[in-house]
């Protein structure tokens, strides 16, 4: 159960998610999707109830394999799109190569915007530079907090396709989404959030 | 370590590229201390009786319009929940963040202090203790500050209130700080002063870190 001010946010909710499952969040504005990724995130803690993460592992392990994207995208304006993912790849302790950022660039369509300060890029290919932490960090477990918002009808088949691969390879994603037809069907479970 | 390193060394290039956040101080206490002869008349030994305070308060002063972006923007852009999401401890992550601010806002102020000192005609035997006073508590001004920056990155405009709470706490580096200076001008020994500004620099350095975590926790929830 997660609270707001004190206040329940919606009734209790209980799931499972397995390897190469889409779980999708849904509800009206206000109904806490953000707030339950947010918790499954680990940035809030839980008002009651647990999470556990596969058998025989720890919290640390959960934050290792999953990556979370929510409203605040984690960009720095004042540094490159480049400087910004060697900064993400660097603070996760990864190793950084630039022809691999580069590649991850192209991949969600920033081609060209390597040297741009992430400042001077539209609300989409903000979005698309944060999506772009996704395929260099390969984590297993996805949790991303309206992905489509702001992406044109391009950005969204691709990120439909990214989706739909990365269950396909074994990965998890729990999404919140709003009027996403196809993404809906694509889901193996639906989470809706009521009035508790 | 080396994760760390990256936030210090990204806090650096963000300041060095806006370049407003290392001269913004220097340019105040340069514009305030022109002041003080207008104000106080030039008389040397005037401006030599008070100097060792002035030049101790515009530091204070020069740092405190600095704090209050030490972690608002890394709320503001998300920033703070990719170090949570990384697994990074977030006291080390604040150190890392108090270590480019004092490397951009405090060092400087070391540095520029004989300048004021000359336009302030502070007595040259007091230069040596001015310096290493500053240079114990500077870091105590960007850590303390770190404190007051966590506790204020859910607010608009928290910079006021960041002030009312920091200023109570750094307090007694001023007193202790300009006290070195005034004594050393006065041909005293400044060792004892020194010697708790050194005991403060390591208290805070051990405490202010988890302090900060723990305010940034609370906000962020």
């Amino acid at each position: 159960m997660c609270k707001r001010s004190g206040e329940a946010l919606f009734a209790p909710v209980s799931f499972t998610v397995k390897g190469g499952e889409l779980v999708v969040i849904a509800g009206p504005n206000g109904a806490g999707k953000t707030t339950l990724l947010e918790t499954l995130a680990g940035l809030r803690p839980l008002s009651s109830g647990n999470l556990s993460f596969e058998a025989n592992k720890n919290w640390n392990d959960w934050l290792e394999n999953s990556h979370y994207l929510g409203h605040k995208l984690g960009n720095k304006g004042i540094l490159s799109c480049l400087e910004n993912l060697k900064f993400v790849l660097e603070i996760y302790g990864h190793r950084y190569n630039r022809s691999e950022g580069k590649m991850a660039l192209e991949q969600v369509g920033l081609n060209g915007y390597e040297y741009q300060l992430a400042s001077e890029l539209s609300a989409g290919q903000k979005k698309r530079l944060a999506l772009s932490r996704l395929l260099l960090l390969k984590h297993s477990y996805w949790l991303l907090d309206e992905p489509f918002v702001n992406l044109d009808q391009m950005g969204c088949e691709w990120l439909y396709q990214l989706i739909k691969k990365h269950i396909n390879q074994g990965g998890s994603v729990i999404l919140t989404a709003h009027d996403q037809q196809k993404i809906h069907q694509m889901a193996s479970q639906h989470i809706i959030l009521e009035q508790p | 370590m080396i994760r760390y390193w990256a936030i210090c060394q990204r806090d650096l290039l963000a300041t060095w590229r806006k370049k407003s956040g290392i001269y913004q101080p220097l340019v105040f206490q340069l514009l305030i201390v022109t002041l003080f002869p207008l104000g106080l008349g030039a008389g040397a030994q005037t401006l030599a009786k008070i100097s060792p305070a002035v030049v101790w308060i515009l530091a204070l002063l020069g740092t405190l319009i600095t704090l209050e972006h030490i972690f608002k923007d890394d709320f503001e852009d998300g920033s703070l929940a990719l170090y949570v999401r990384a697994g990074l401890s977030l006291p080390m992550a604040i150190i890392s963040k108090a270590l480019a601010h004092w490397i951009t806002t405090g060092l400087p102020t070391v540095l520029f202090a004989p300048i004021i000192g000359i336009l302030l005609h502070l007595p040259e035997t007091a230069y040596g203790v001015l310096m290493l006073s500053l240079l114990l508590a500077t870091p105590i001004f960007s850590l303390l500050g770190a404190v007051g920056s966590a506790l204020t990155i859910n607010l608009r405009s928290g910079a006021l209130l960041l002030s009312v709470l920091v200023m109570p706490l750094l307090a007694p580096v001023l007193i202790f700080g300009a006290g070195a200076v005034l004594e050393t001008a006065l041909g005293n020994s400044a060792k004892g002063h020194l010697l708790l500004l050194s005991g403060a620099l390591i208290l805070t350095i051990t405490l202010a870190p988890f302090a900060a975590a723990a305010a940034i926790k609370v906000n962020m929830e």
